[in-house]
């Protein structure tokens, strides 16, 4: 299973709704209920599910509005690199 | 010296002019800190106040340095610890008379320490986790000193001031950007001085008469008016000042090449009180959620999931209580914090109802009606009316219009 795969299955866990079809451009904004209480609960789901630790500059950094997807994504990549 | 008077105006076009002459790097940044030390030179007292000061920041240097090398949560917090002890005693919490009355006799007055505080547990953390990279002293120095932040918000983060440091060259390109960055510089001291000087001195009137009229037996007929006048008119004073202040550091920065974040986005168009600290003073919101609120609920998320989101609440009270105690040394800044930390939780408790009553989707309708939003809107301006309320002045003097209020009240 690829990365963003399992990051959907992520998605479908903490919003509790499997109808949610990740791509990389998707943004906050285009998922109900992505806002700052569940953006942490899926940054505590992301980090447990890839075993990765985000910094708070990047949990911060990802609020911001030219994220996307495509962007946590990378991000996760960067860190399973290391 | 003050940010927006004559000679801080008269020196800024002096120092962009200069500034936009000078060749190098090296030799923009010396102008820079050399221009941030003039100005610090006329906020610090005495000798006591520039050692309190030096220790300050190469202390925080120092450990941030540490934890960059080797990352212990322990120093952190060992660290952390003394800076808040510093902090109280610097700015003289009330509370210290009844614990170490000795500590309000100290002559260290540093202006901007607040700021300096959060700009410095924000490089602490950020250094621990690997996100500060090229910290040097000479830029820190000048990111924890800058003119343009030393003595309110924005509060810039590291990493962007970094970004100019890098560069600093004047950001505004041509004639019309210039013009630009002039006019809104200009639209700012207008805003202080003209619109929030007039607010500021109506609400003051309107204050004394209320006060005046509250010592005999009013009715309510003759308070309201006087009371509904300082209730609007404190907010308004409160917005133009600020944001004047800011559109004059944010202009006054570009003309230097630092390029400071936004603090205001039609605040007063909120639809609820977590929305409001993204548009009010909302460097300083965002502050409070990503050092603040993140690692608390992240730390209670963490260990148990299930029951995260009625912690919530808690999260949410402790981040606002503690975010209302930094604004100043009375006990009324946090009942300022504990009135804004339960509108976040009564926002979130709505939410969290309409969903599990209605389901997500009608969420998403409910916040597209327009009369529901224009009733969030007025609802979260008045929510804020009130909450600042508590914000000019020690607890007795904020609760005395609203007693006397109270008052008429009763048969």
């Amino acid at each position: 299973m690829d990365n963003l795969c399992e990051l959907q299955e992520v998605f479908h866990e903490v919003f509790d709704d499997d109808t949610i079809v990740l791509k990389g451009a998707t943004t906050a904004a285009e998922v109900g209920g992505w806002d700052s209480l569940t953006h942490i609960n899926l940054i505590v789901a992301i980090e447990k599910r890839f075993k990765i630790k985000f910094a708070t500059a990047e949990i911060a950094r990802l609020k911001n509005d030219d994220q996307n997807v495509g962007t946590l994504l990378g991000l996760i990549s960067l860190k399973l690199a290391r | 010296m003050t940010v927006g008077s004559l000679e801080f105006l008269g020196l800024l076009l002096l120092a962009s002019a200069l500034f936009s002459l000078v060749p190098t790097l090296p030799l923009r940044r010396a102008f820079l800190a050399a221009c941030s030390a003039g100005f610090l030179w006329t906020l610090i007292p005495n000798l006591a106040s520039w050692v309190a000061l030096a220790i300050f920041i190469l202390s925080g240097y120092a450990v941030a340095q540490l934890l960059r090398k080797w990352p212990s949560a322990v120093l952190l917090w060992a660290y952390l610890v003394i800076l808040l002890a510093a902090f109280l005693a610097i700015k003289k919490y009330s509370f210290l008379a009844y614990i170490f009355p000795v500590v309000l006799s100290i002559p260290v007055s540093i202006v901007g320490l607040s700021y300096m505080l959060f700009r410095q547990i924000h490089v602490l953390v950020d250094s621990m986790q690997g996100e500060t990279e090229h910290l040097t002293f000479w830029g820190y120095c000048n990111y924890q000193l800058n003119l343009f932040t030393l003595t309110a918000g924005p509060i810039q983060r590291f990493q962007d001031f970094q970004q100019s440091w890098t560069q600093l060259t004047p950001i505004p390109a041509g004639s019309y950007e210039l013009s630009k960055t002039w006019l809104r510089i200009l639209i700012g001291v207008i805003k202080i001085a003209a619109i929030g000087a007039g607010f500021l001195f109506a609400y003051t009137k309107s204050y004394s008469r209320l006060i005046e009229i509250g010592s005999g037996h009013p009715t309510l007929a003759v308070v309201l008016p006087w009371f509904i006048a300082l209730f609007y008119l404190y907010p308004l004073y409160i917005y133009a000042n600020f944001s004047g202040y800011c559109d004059i550091v944010i202009g006054g920065a570009a003309l230097l090449g630092i390029s400071l974040p936004e603090n205001f986005v039609k605040p007063y168009l909120s639809r609820n009180v977590i929305d409001f600290w993204t548009r009010f003073h909302r460097t300083l919101g965002f502050w409070i959620r990503d050092y603040l609120f993140t690692p608390l609920y992240k730390a209670v998320a963490e260990r148990n999931p299930a029951t995260a989101k009625s912690f919530a609440f808690g999260c949410y009270f402790i981040a606002f209580v503690l975010a209302g105690v930094w604004h100043g040394s009375t006990s009324n800044f946090a009942v300022y914090g504990l009135i804004h930390g339960f509108g976040a939780s009564a926002t979130k408790l709505w939410e969290t109802y309409l969903v599990r009553t209605r389901g997500r989707p009608y969420l998403k309708e409910y916040l597209q009606i327009r009369w529901i939003k224009a009733v969030a809107i007025a609802a979260t301006l008045h929510f804020y009316a009130f909450s600042i309320l508590f914000f000019p002045g020690p607890l007795d003097k904020c609760l005395a219009p609203i007693r006397i209020l109270v008052r008429t009240l009763k048969p």
